[in-house]
């Protein structure tokens, strides 16, 4: 039963990520909305950190920066460094997050949104790539963070997380790796 | 099996190494400039992507036209669901006739503008546009392959679109000229003021450095001045909506409006080279030098917006 659980959260998890794959490279530069984009690939990394494996948390992470950078015109390394180590804080969070609602793992995801999108507005101000910090930040960051995060809620749902924000993919249903951190 | 729990949990590891490879990766892109490694693996993804790019801009394009007819789809009665369909059938017909209608009028613009600037240049289409909130750019579907290269310059029948900033084995990324990393030197063509038209953050254009000198009112024409090579003189690039002179400013405070607006799937000219009677003279760049702030003013080019591309390219007397 429980190796028939993994089996289905695997499946579901490589669904989900080559439908966000798909869809950061055919839908995202169709859509622009106030100004923002949606982000497939920051919500990809967000479901990989409820994954409840750290490690690959962190290896997801940089994965979806790099497809990222590699499928726009932004400076290449910029999102990877930003999803990796928000991967590595998002999963220490929802590591700490155990039991928590459905609503809170959402805001965690909102939250995580938010702060990659607005520290990228920001750090591209610096480099120079953008001239106004506020359109930067409250035009491009903002809006993308609302718009990843509203179509995170699908990904979401699919994965499962909101069921429980603890059980990731491939953790089964006691939380074996909650007795490792123990 | 315990420190594999362990090193599971903590994520420290590839933590720091991979932050580690993500600084190096964007030091390498910084410093290597228009080309190299990092560019490269960026144009091999693009064309390994370029299909499925594709199909989002197809699958894409008719949502444009039937946005408000699937918005109207809830309110409808069961009875009518028939009728319904044969209505989104139509209306899809009439929405692609349409669009091959606006197609073929586009395509006839091209022609037009490639016959008369004399262009010798590539026609493509616009398949996709900026994946990232912070840039305007839209990826097209030629590339090196075709005879790209970066830096050339893009165009429609309206005018100047932008200018080739990556290019891939079969599609190409063109930054537009709202983009705010864009600049192209352009002048006010009934006067031949010159200045530099730079995109902005919030979408629109400005045109800088033009010395409170100049003669400039609402509703000139912008065209390419052709100086610095890349671009021809005289291609249209817009109209000036509003002049500010603030008090103790040396220039003009000129916003203006684009003559283009890109959209999917729509035809596009790449101008692949210049001849020598398209770009800048040194006799053009000395005059553009010696009077920055342009002569006496021509009426009947500045009143009339469609000979913008006729008369470009005359010179300055």
């Amino acid at each position: 039963m429980e190796l028939h659980e993994s089996s289905r959260s695997q499946t579901s998890l490589l669904a989900i990520t080559i439908v966000a794959l798909l869809l950061q490279v055919g839908l995202a530069p169709q859509i622009s909305i106030f100004g923002g984009c949606v982000n497939f690939m920051m919500i990809l990394a967000a479901v990989y950190a409820f994954s409840g494996n750290a490690s690959r948390a962190v290896i997801a992470g940089f994965l979806c920066g790099l497809f990222y950078d590699l499928t726009a015109s932004v400076p290449v390394g910029l999102m990877t460094l930003l999803l990796t180590i928000g991967n590595f804080i998002l999963s220490n969070s929802s590591a700490a997050a155990i039991g928590a609602s459905p609503a809170n793992t959402y805001r965690l995801v909102a939250v995580y949104c938010l702060v990659v999108s607005m520290l990228y507005g920001l750090i591209l101000f610096i480099m120079g790539s953008q001239t106004d910090i506020i359109t930067s930040l409250f035009g491009h960051g903002l809006a993308t963070a609302v718009l990843s995060a509203i179509v995170a809620i699908p990904f979401f749902l699919v994965a499962g997380v909101s069921d429980s924000s603890r059980r990731g993919f491939s953790v089964k249903g006691k939380g074996s790796r909650y007795k490792g951190i123990r | 099996m315990g420190y594999n729990n362990r090193t599971q949990s903590t994520g420290f590891r590839p933590l720091i190494v991979l932050c580690i490879v993500s600084v190096l990766l964007l030091t390498f892109y910084i410093r290597e400039g228009e080309s190299g490694p990092i560019h490269t693996v960026r144009a091999g993804v693009s064309t390994v992507t370029s299909p499925v790019r594709m199909l989002g801009s197809i699958v894409a394009t008719p949502f444009d036209g039937l946005g408000n007819i699937f918005s109207n789809l809830t309110a409808s009665q069961e009875t009518l669901d028939e009728l319904r369909s044969q209505n989104q059938e139509l209306t899809a017909q009439v929405a692609e006739l349409s669009e091959a209608k606006e197609t073929a009028t586009r395509l006839e613009g091209l022609l037009d503008l490639r016959s008369t600037y004399n262009l010798q240049s590539t026609a493509a289409r616009i398949i996709g546009m900026s994946s990232d909130a912070w840039s305007r750019t839209v990826t097209i579907d030629k590339g090196s392959l075709d005879g790209l290269a970066l830096n050339m310059p893009v165009t429609n029948s309206a005018g100047v679109i932008g200018q080739i900033i990556e290019v891939a084995p079969n599609t190409a990324t063109v930054r537009l000229a709202t983009d705010e990393s864009s600049g192209i030197s352009a002048m006010v063509q009934s006067t031949r003021a010159q200045g530099m038209l730079q995109g902005q953050p919030d979408g629109t254009l400005r045109l800088e450095y033009v010395s409170t000198d100049s003669d400039v009112k609402e509703g000139d024409i912008i065209v390419t001045s052709g100086i610095g090579g890349v671009y021809p003189k005289g291609l249209p690039l817009g109209t000036v909506t509003t002049v500010e002179r603030d008090s103790n400013s040396v220039y003009y405070t000129i916003v203006v409006r684009s003559a283009v607006t890109t959209e999917n799937n729509e035809e596009v000219l790449v101008i692949t080279s210049l001849t020598d009677e398209q770009t800048a003279s040194d006799e053009d760049v000395a005059a553009a030098n010696d009077t920055p702030q342009g002569g006496a003013r021509d009426d009947g080019s500045a009143e009339t917006g469609s000979d913008a591309g006729n008369d470009g390219t005359t010179d300055e007397e």
